[in-house]
């Protein structure tokens, strides 16, 4: 296996990733249906939206976990599910609500990510110590990843996602169940990733995370985007939640639970 | 809140009708099936009626023994069965246990299973009928049949209970431990004595005792007490009606704590206190080399000695041929030369067992996807997890067979049929592994269990994958028979065919394996989830 970022052609115009057409539908239910987007490279990507919209499906159709109905994906110019042994060692994924193999350890965790990738064997021990201190789980590498709670799982998969120091990230819900300090680990390793030039894509329901982290935005709902741009551009003047809602439509009614009041002594 | 919970029931099982079709021929297969026993229960009734007291209470007893048995042990092993009256479930809702107990417990009275046996129990007590003084024998019987119908369901509702705690715990691997041992201390005596006896006299002599005990035990002194009546001995079946009422008290008793502890001790699967040192990373610094199906076979030999989903088939796939061979051969006396059946038998269960072998990982196959195209190294590195522990097992118990029979020119053959149908079995797995995977126990999940909803494609893969494994095996297992029963020289034969085919169909099912798993690689995650 050669040592995948080195050998890549680069595609120095590309976007970092580019998704054309993407649609799939699992029975008579439209997942997605016909996503475009471009991510520039060097950008941090939030990608909103309701539950259901779709999100979850584009990333894994994004990251070559899940076959497209129709339309392609491309990573720095290179097309994922024709040539995926050149596009997939680009990217780092943190997919949301899947299993990991919890029979090993942290440490062995992130060692088998990288040697599956086919790094050198001293470099996978070397970036594995830096990965568990600079996201705090020194204390368990020795423990098997069944009995991590729902935050350190996060953590261990996102080094796994680091471990071959990939071009692209690509991270579903990464902050969810994370504590604060841990958060903040992740912020600041995320944000000197893209400062050197890499690219982030993150979905989230947190508004004020996305604001707060991101540059560039896409709004999605009902399988399709319904706005993307800069940050500035999609706000349009409003705050982000106050754009979300408005663009993915707020709930017809507002129905007052009068008997859930409480009588005031 | 009976109501509730019996409405709670049917609504959920039509939902689930509604959802999966399939079950609807289930469900209607075993209302077919228990009508059809109707008739076969009042016949049998009938006849017992014709027998002597101690006969019908003997073989009354027998039923019962049999019967809870089942109602303990089916609930644990079958797959995909519905948890909806599960008391954890209700954990949330804030109900006390003293009223849910009660309710959950009736509920479980009066599914499909629990009325049809009801029905068999009454109806086999009807033989009383027949017995002086009337019509006192006849109403022993019925509130026997009916006590012990009580103490079998709420029995088999507490052993579900803890039986699947134990399973989904940390625990379960020294729970199955425990049990193969209990087991075992129960078997090889009953093996050496049918050895030393012969069948007959076991049936005729041990049999019988072990009847007499059940007479006097909780099992079976429900069903049997109206004998003692009718031999003139009121007392001795007042006291066995009246032990079975207490052993339902106790049972209802016992069900009642049982909820009460499910509803506030969520099943709790820590204790991770064990600590490894990086044993993955330490087999590539050894090797200093990466390759990629060598981080898979590490992870995934670690799984088979470890997680109890894997465990249990290791050991479920090597104690039945052993077991098989090993009752059949000297209860049925047959010849010495049937127990090369022994190793080659273990090596096709081995290999035949891994059909669904990529399923096992769950959806966490996800890390394998995305890390490249590695469709060839992940079969690989399955495949030879397998052979880690495989070939010791096959070897081992192909030497005992040859050591047992004395017959070491047979060797070439044995050795050769073994690695033919080890070889050419988990070739054809590795295929039918990508090609026809079904959701397999999650992470966690009792190793038993298949989720809701897999039983269809499990039954096409299963029977896909046992056409190739048959169509192939032949192949092996011909030159070994013709070595055994004809002519020696076929021997090498064996070997030859045996070990060529074997690798052959090994590499060859590894390399489309791992080509269908690339080319499969976005689909393989929906297909396990």
């Amino acid at each position: 296996m050669p040592d995948a970022v080195a050998e890549v052609p680069a595609v120095a115009s590309a976007p970092a990733l580019s998704l054309r057409g993407l649609s799939k539908r699992f029975g008579s239910t439209v997942a997605v249906a016909g996503v475009d987007l471009d991510i520039p490279a060097g950008s941090f990507y939030g990608v909103v939206g309701p539950n259901g919209a779709g999100k979850t499906t584009t990333l894994s159709m994004a990251t070559g976990l899940l076959t497209p109905d129709s339309g392609t994906v491309h990573v720095h110019g290179i097309d994922l599910w024709r040539h995926p042994a050149q596009a997939k060692p680009m990217l780092g994924v943190l997919p949301d609500g899947l299993h990991t193999f919890d029979r090993l350890t942290g440490a062995e965790l992130i060692s088998y990510a990288g040697l599956l990738r086919g790094m050198d064997p001293a470099v996978v021990r070397e970036r594995r110590d830096d990965l568990l201190a600079a996201l705090d789980l020194d204390a368990s590498s020795r423990t098997l990843v069944t009995d991590f709670s729902a935050g350190m799982k996060k953590k261990i998969v996102l080094a796994c996602a680091l471990v071959h120091a990939p071009r692209v990230l690509v991270l579903d819900e990464p902050f969810e169940a994370v504590d604060p300090v841990s958060a903040g680990a992740i912020r600041r390793i995320l944000a000197a990733f893209v400062e050197t030039g890499g690219t982030v894509v993150m979905s989230s329901h947190v508004m004020a995370l996305v604001e707060r982290l991101c540059d560039r935005v896409a709004i999605v709902g009902r399988g399709r985007v319904l706005a993307h741009g800069t940050l500035d551009e999609v706000r349009g003047g409003m705050d982000l939640e106050e754009r979300f809602v408005a663009l993915v439509g707020d709930k017809a009614e507002h129905r007052d639970l009068e008997w859930l009041r409480q009588a005031r002594e | 809140m009976l109501r509730t919970v019996l409405r709670l029931r049917l609504t959920t099982t039509w939902h689930q009708l509604q959802r999966d079709w399939w079950r609807v021929l289930f469900l209607l297969g075993g209302a077919v099936w228990s009508l059809s026993l109707v008739p076969a229960v009042l016949w049998a009734a009938r006849i017992l009626g014709y027998n002597d007291a101690q006969t019908k209470a003997e073989a009354l007893a027998v039923v019962a023994g049999v019967l809870l048995l089942g109602w303990i042990i089916v609930p644990l092993l079958v797959t995909g069965l519905d948890d909806t009256l599960d008391p954890s479930r209700f954990a949330s809702l804030g109900i006390e246990p003293g009223r849910l107990a009660p309710s959950l417990g009736v509920a479980t009275l009066l599914t499909v299973p629990g009325l049809f046996f009801a029905f068999v129990l009454i109806g086999l007590a009807t033989s009383w009928r027949t017995e002086h003084p009337k019509p006192w024998p006849l109403l022993a019987g019925i509130v026997g049949a009916i006590l012990t119908w009580l103490a079998m369901v709420f029995a088999a509702r507490i052993a579900a209970a803890w039986g699947a705690r134990v399973l989904g715990s940390r625990r379960s691997r020294e729970a199955a431990l425990l049990v193969s041992l209990v087991v075992l201390a129960i078997a090889v005596p009953a093996v050496w004595v049918i050895v030393r006896d012969g069948l007959e006299l076991v049936l005729e002599y041990d049999l019988r005792v072990l009847m007499r005990q059940l007479d006097v035990t909780p099992v079976g002194a429900g069903m049997s007490a109206p004998r003692h009546l009718v031999e003139g001995d009121a007392w001795g079946t007042v006291w066995r009606l009246g032990m079975m009422l207490a052993w339902v008290a106790v049972l209802a008793r016992a069900w009642r704590a049982t909820v009460a502890h499910a509803l506030v001790n969520p099943v709790y699967r820590g204790g991770g206190a064990r600590t490894r040192d990086d044993s993955i990373l330490a087999l590539a610094q050894r090797r200093g080399d990466a390759r990629p199906h060598r981080a898979v076979r590490a992870r995934l030999v670690r799984y088979w000695f470890s997680d109890p989903r894997y465990l249990s088939n290791l050991v479920g796939v090597i104690v039945m041929p052993i077991a098989v061979v090993a009752l059949l051969v000297p209860v049925l006396g047959l010849d010495a030369r049937w127990t090369f059946v022994a190793p080659v038998l273990l090596a096709a269960t081995i290999g035949w067992g891994r059909h669904n072998d990529v399923a096992y990982d769950s959806t966490a196959l996800w890390v394998d996807v995305t890390a490249g195209r590695l469709g060839t190294a992940v079969m690989r590195g399955r495949m030879e997890a397998v052979l880690v522990w495989a070939v010791p097992a096959v070897a081992v118990l192909a030497v005992a067979a040859l050591a047992w029979t004395r017959a070491w020119w047979l060797a070439p053959a044995l050795v050769g049929a073994c690695v033919g149908v080890l070889g050419s079995t988990l070739g054809v797995s590795a295929i039918t592994a990508v090609v026809f995977p079904y959701r397999a126990p999650a992470p966690g999940e009792s190793p038993f269990g298949a989720e809701v909803g897999s039983v269809g494609a499990s039954l096409i893969a299963q029977l896909m994958s046992s056409l190739a494994t048959a169509a192939v095996l032949p192949l092996s297992v011909v030159p070994l028979v013709l070595a055994l029963a004809l002519d020696p020289r076929w021997g090498w034969v064996s070997a030859i065919v045996g070990t060529v085919s074997g690798i052959g169909v090994y590499l060859l099912g590894v390399r489309a394996g791992g080509v269908v798993y690339d080319r499969r690689s976005g689909s393989l995650v929906g297909l396990v989830a």
